[in-house]
């Protein structure tokens, strides 16, 4: 009963209750985009960072992995050191570089990754074999496309470039065994990945004879066994590897944090906007729809309907159209969040994994959760109105009107 | 005091008033600089302590900057007689041109770029979040257009009584109608001045906080002319449309049943 008299108030006003849900579900749609952006990417990341298991990251002092060319030196006595630690499962060191192709139109240039190929954490294998023998590379089909080159090639790669001589410097050939998928690089990043030792040695010129000779990377990844003491190792790594910054997922994430925080708060507040404007739009229009019907309510509150059923009958107008507004919504916030996910993704230097924008169920119930709360909320005031409706004073001016 | 300095041979850097403020240094205080944490450095003197620019690609990238002198940021890193770039001043549109000519045809292993096409591809960045804001410009302006209407259909229904009465005197359809448009043009300006001004004060302390969050001089956000008159413009478009509809559907109608008769 009161559900089919709510019904039917709304239908009364088909072109009003229809711009009502519209206005609901556009703010229902961003609610749940900003939900998604503010919660999402730090999720994305964080799934990122783990997929292959590494809880711990050693980047040079005072740096984040990759941020800078700073390197740490003595990478093979630092290996022998965490290996030993009972709680450390892997330890992959990895030196970042830039490699290049000479071709006659000048060279293709491509970031290349120096690994351990039995610990690497990457990459994944799509096909080929992985870069074991000394002279192995695989490179992802950014490069392979770039370089016009197949699983199998052998090409000639360079480490730099001599300005005064005009030729390239730490070359090498090198033959391309598999194609890989990298993990931590942006979209359409030429990249590839070769031994550790092979990559030291072809860039071991352009560091010239700094501290720690070739034996150099740019970074530590390690992988903890099941159980260990995350917090405990990195506290133990920090305190007697003085070199480097030992950054646990807990720690990298508050630093992507504190550098996306933009997007964080951004939703943040356009999410607490679009709830107040869902929220002002519902109470406005079920106001005005109760103001006008004044006289019916007095009708049947003189004829023995119950407060609270007037009440009800209020409240379920005002959680209808939120409702109605919300699901629609659900469908124009996923679709958006589709649109500016593309968007971002475009983002420079970000790895072409991370989602701006990840769907989680929580997410979109919360958003639903918070829409349906403020939709109730927003047709208390109406219905407190109505129910203190002075009854026989209603129906005298509703009677000279 | 410099010449003290040069005595001594001692020589100077220059810091930002970032790492001046978390250091506690000031002008004139010895440091040690070198190029890897613990390694062998030079002791110098902060000679200088500079405000960063306003530059967006600095944002969220809680660096320092400590300037040096070239041989000696050359020594301490074994660098060599190397250097990453040349900026060279030009004489007028013509002689960028020239120079950028003969710098290229005589180079050797480098290449000369007009410091506007450096901007245009360092600027990616901006692009995208340039993007993205107006992406999310035109899901508020929905939101806001759909708000907007609703809320002038209802003020306009609100004057049934008003407008039967109107009409049952004598008022011809056209007068009603134009009254209605201009309450709802009123409305819409109204309306769209307080937002002008609930823009700015919202403006105000974005800029105020991310200032402060970023330790930059950068505007975040800015209420510009242009802004303001597209914003007032879209208000008052969708008012008078508004109003339009909403009049056009009260004037049809008979005044009595207005009334509800």
């Amino acid at each position: 009963m009161r559900i089919a008299l709510a019904l039917a108030a709304l239908r009364r006003h088909r072109a009003r209750t229809l711009l009502a849900v519209l206005g609901v579900a556009v703010a229902a749609a961003m609610l749940l985009d900003m939900v998604m952006l503010s919660t999402g990417l730090r999720e994305s990341f964080r799934q990122l960072l783990l997929s292959r298991g590494f809880q711990l990251r050693l980047a040079p002092r005072g740096t984040l992995p990759f941020d800078t060319e700073a390197t740490i030196p003595g990478a093979s006595e630092i290996v022998r050191l965490l290996r030993a630690l009972p709680g450390v499962a892997a330890v992959s060191p990895v030196l970042g570089a830039q490699l290049h192709v000479p071709r006659d139109s000048g060279a293709v240039t491509a970031f290349a990754l120096g690994i351990d190929p039995a610990a690497q954490g990457d990459y994944e294998l799509v096909a080929g074999r992985d870069a074991i023998a000394p002279d192995a590379m695989v490179a992802n089909d950014d490069f392979l496309r770039a370089a016009g080159a197949r699983v199998g090639d052998t090409l000639l790669v360079a480490a730099g470039y001599d300005p005064q001589l005009r030729t390239f410097t730490g070359e090498r050939r090198l033959v391309v065994a598999g194609r890989a998928r990298f993990l931590y690089l942006s979209a359409g990043q030429p990249a590839v990945a070769l031994p550790l030792r092979t990559l030291q040695r072809m860039t071991a010129r352009l560091r010239g004879t700094g501290e720690g000779g070739d034996d150099v990377v740019s970074l530590f990844m390690v992988r903890l066994r099941q159980g260990s003491d995350v917090e405990g190792t990195r506290r133990w790594i920090q305190a007697h590897v003085p070199r480097v910054d030992a950054i646990s997922t807990a720690g990298a994430m508050a630093r992507v944090d504190q550098r996306l925080s933009y997007f964080r708060q951004l939703g943040l507040i356009l999410g607490a906007v679009s709830l107040i404007v869902g929220f002002l739009l519902v109470t406005t229009l079920v106001t005005v729809s109760v103001n006008e019907r004044m006289g019916e309510i007095a009708v049947m509150r003189a004829i023995g309907i119950s407060r609270a059923h007037v009440v009800q009958q209020i409240l379920l107008e005002s959680a209808a159209i939120s409702l109605g507004g919300a699901l629609l919504g659900l469908g124009l916030g996923l679709a958006t969040a589709r649109y500016l996910n593309g968007i971002l993704s475009a983002f420079p230097g970000l790895p072409a994994a991370i989602d701006f924008f990840l769907f989680q169920p929580r997410a979109a119930w919360t958003a639903l959760a918070l829409l349906a709360a403020s939709g109730v909320a927003a047709g208390a005031y109406p219905a407190w109105r109505a129910a203190g409706l002075p009854v026989a004073r209603t129906l005298r001016e509703e009677a000279v009107a | 005091m410099l010449l003290l300095l040069l005595a001594l041979q001692v020589r100077t850097i220059a810091i930002d008033q970032r790492l001046a403020d978390d250091a506690g240094l000031r002008v004139g205080d010895r440091v040690v600089v070198s190029a890897a944490p613990g390694g062998a450095g030079d002791t110098v003197v902060v000679g200088a302590i500079v405000t960063r620019r306003a530059d967006p690609s600095e944002i969220a990238r809680n660096e320092y900057r400590v300037r040096l002198h070239l041989d000696q940021l050359q020594t301490l890193t074994r660098y060599g007689d190397r250097v990453d770039r040349f900026a060279v001043a030009t004489r007028g549109a013509a002689g960028t041109t020239r120079a950028l000519e003969e710098i290229n045809d005589a180079a050797f292993g480098f290449h000369a770029y007009r410091s506007r096409d450096i901007a245009v591809e360092t600027s990616a960045t901006f692009k995208v979040v340039s993007r993205f804001h107006r992406a999310i410009g035109v899901i508020t302006i929905v939101a806001s257009a759909i708000f907007l209407l609703c809320i002038l259909l209802l003020k306009v229904e609100e004057r049934r009584r008003d407008v039967a009465a109107l009409r049952l005197i004598g008022i011809s359809r056209a007068s009603v109608l134009r009254s209605v448009v201009l309450e709802a043009a009123f409305v819409s300006v109204l309306g769209s001045g307080v937002g002008v001004g609930i823009g700015w004060v919202m403006s105000a302390a974005v800029n105020a906080y991310y200032q402060a969050y970023y330790r930059t001089p950068l505007r975040f956000a800015l209420v510009t002319g242009d802004i303001v008159l597209l914003a007032v413009a879209l208000s008052l478009a969708l008012g008078i449309g508004a109003g339009v509809l909403a009049a056009l559907r009260l004037v049809r109608s008979a005044p009595l049943a207005l009334l509800g008769r």
